[in-house]
């Protein structure tokens, strides 16, 4: 091959060779401002198009109500705060679908720790209302501080307890 | 379980497979022009052995992408094409050096046999994905991995099986095969540590007395850190190679920092490894050579003398001669460096694409790593944060101790250049480690918004 056409072959790898590189940042670029636009975007959706979710069948028809020091059963829950444990003061945002809790990887609320069941509990929404149900843990899961035996309405700022973990639903 | 009632908006197939398999097509063309270059400006034709080197990676590759879209649709779409891209950039450069060789009749050739380790690597990182349904499986075999990984790590020092070659007793040979188990190693070693120091990780950051502010852990915390020191050492001594012990202990410092968060670890590890490795460059002339080497490479009597500086001398100049641009592929003489397809892999791709394409080679290894950290951050857990960690971790210090040895910022050892260099024991646990991260990062992805 000619000296020039060596030439050419050779920038012309170099730009290759960085046309890739972009090529990944631009990838992970568009990562970061996707999720940042759409994915919270979609989020705050949810709760507004879901006026009436599906519930699961409830082991058991009757729903314990379990009052509470302050809150009002009107206002709905936004967020679930994360009061005491071991992530303390972390929030996740409650939309209209159900919530699982427990040790396994892929639920919503991770809790990892010895007194929590793989599958502990789960909170779901009822007209308006959030009710927690455990799913045959073996600790037990605590609202206000009475171990929850049927679906219970978690009221606002109500601490529930799951292993080490306390966490309270806010508005 | 959660996709019962939940309303799922979410595409059947994921974006993050469709851009990899753009990304991975773009890769194969980038493979296929590094060969033509290779044949083109050293035997001026292209030859049909072209297909040799390149259809076996595309191919392995796509096979690997296809068990991603089933097994793990959400994996991270970027660790895979990187991956491939390395791969077959050290392929391409190790069959340009064949082709010297070839051509100065010379017979340690080892391209054929990279392009065989290849296989044999992707195939394993997709078993990998195939078969671990999850990683946290992994968290029920901790003890088991620290048994397999010290067992794999003083495997070269039995007496039938161990080999030394290069004065370094880090191979195991039967017959003609030869192994580097050191590099699976890394892999038990990092799930170990992950286990261990999950269960331990309250009793190392919480327990313990304040002393002028630092905080002092308990001696029987400090057991465990002893012990792995010791056992760096004793790889240090025994197997004469100071970047595996390096490696392992700065693995394990690292972790130990991610783990509780206190750098007091960090500074007392640091400090015990360089008296430790004080003392052995006094007591050990290979380590006092190293240093010797590394400090005064251009003094003629380190040059001259055997296990001296002269390879590390080649290899900059190497660097020299590519300068800013590099010769191209094909255009320099990087078969004057000893071992240059496997310990000194960035030293002849420093010659032939110079500063800006050996850049470009760092940042894949800086993406690897930050994708890794990424992967991480997905992940609630502990032991998956530490699993994370850890795997990315040992390919960035694996890298900062070779190409940092290459270029005289650290003593050189010998390790070899990640998914890089010539070499099947590091292509293939490289590979796992990929594949495992990929599995990692599936999970992490798949929780929705973490």
């Amino acid at each position: 091959m000619s000296e020039l056409a060596l030439f050419l072959v050779r920038f012309g790898f170099m730009a290759v060779l960085w046309i890739f590189i972009f090529s990944i940042i631009g990838v992970i670029r568009a990562d970061l401002f996707g999720q940042r636009v759409v994915g919270k975007a979609t989020e705050r959706s949810v709760p507004q198009v879901l006026s009436t979710p599906i519930i699961p069948a409830a082991p058991s028809g009757a729903v314990s109500v379990v009052s509470s020091s302050a809150g009002r059963s009107s206002s709905i829950a936004t967020r679930l705060v994360i009061v005491e444990g071991e992530h303390t003061g972390k929030e996740l945002p409650l939309s209209g679908r159900e919530l699982h809790i427990g040790r396994a990887p892929n639920s919503d609320l991770v809790i990892d720790d010895e007194y929590a069941s793989t599958q502990h509990a789960k909170l779901v929404l009822m007209n308006e209302d959030w009710l927690i149900q455990d799913l045959n843990s073996t600790n037990g899961t605590y609202l206000a501080g009475a171990r929850v035996g049927t679906p219970a309405v978690v009221k606002l700022n109500t601490p529930v307890k799951i292993g080490k973990t306390v966490f309270e639903l806010r508005a | 379980m959660s996709a019962v009632s939940a309303p799922r908006i979410r595409q059947v197939v994921p974006r993050s497979r469709n851009i990899e398999a753009a990304l991975l097509l773009f890769v194969a063309g980038i493979n296929a022009y590094e060969l033509a270059q290779v044949q083109l400006s050293t035997i001026q034709i292209l030859r049909s052995d072209f297909w040799l080197y390149w259809a076996p990676l595309a191919i392995a590759s796509l096979v690997v992408h296809m068990i991603l879209r089933r097994k793990a649709s959400e994996a991270d779409s970027l660790l895979l094409p990187i991956g491939v891209f390395l791969n077959g950039l050290g392929l391409a450069e190790i069959y340009r050096l064949d082709l010297a060789k070839q051509a100065a009749n010379a017979t340690d050739l080892f391209a054929t046999k990279q392009v065989i380790w290849t296989i044999v690597a992707l195939a394993a990182a997709g078993a990998t994905i195939w078969f671990v349904k999850s990683h946290l499986s992994l968290r029920r075999y901790v003890f088991i991995a620290m048994v397999v990984g010290i067992a794999l790590l003083i495997s070269p020092m039995l007496p039938i099986i161990g080999r030394n070659i290069n004065g370094a007793q880090l191979w195991i040979g039967i017959g003609p095969l030869t192994f580097q188990p050191g590099e699976l190693a890394k892999i038990a070693l990092v799930v170990f540590f992950a286990g261990y120091l999950v269960s331990r990780r309250d009793s190392l950051a919480v327990v313990g007395r304040k002393v002028f502010g630092v905080h002092i852990p308990r001696a029987r915390e400090l057991g465990p850190i002893l012990a792995i020191w010791v056992l760096s050492l004793v790889v240090l001594v025994l197997q004469r190679d100071l970047g595996t012990s390096l490696l392992y202990f700065g693995l394990f410092l690292v972790m130990i920092y991610v783990a509780t968060g206190r750098a007091v670890y960090v500074a007392a590890g640091l400090s015990m490894f360089i008296a430790g490795a004080l003392v052995a460059s006094r007591v050990m002339s290979y380590v006092s050579g190293r240093f010797d080497a590394w400090l005064n490479p251009f003094d003629q009597a380190h040059y001259d003398a055997v296990g001296g500086s002269y390879q590390l001398v080649q290899g900059i100049f190497g660097l020299a001669h590519g300068g800013i641009f590099g010769t191209g592929l094909g255009g320099g003489l990087p078969q004057l460096v000893p071992l240059a397809e496997s310990d000194f892999i960035v030293s002849s791709l420093g010659e032939e694409l110079g500063m800006v394409g050996l850049f470009a080679v760092l940042i894949c290894y800086v993406l690897i790593v930050s994708r890794g950290m990424r992967i991480s951050f997905t992940h609630q857990d502990d032991f998956s944060k530490l699993l994370a960690v850890g795997f990315s971790f040992v390919i960035a210090l694996q890298c900062f101790i070779v190409i940092g040895g290459v270029t005289r910022v650290v003593p050189l050892t010998g390790l070899t250049t990640p998914l890089l260099a010539a070499g099947g024991s590091s292509l293939l646990a490289n590979w796992i480690i990929i594949g495992l991260l990929l599995r990692i990062s599936d999970s992490g992805n798949k929780r929705g918004d973490a």
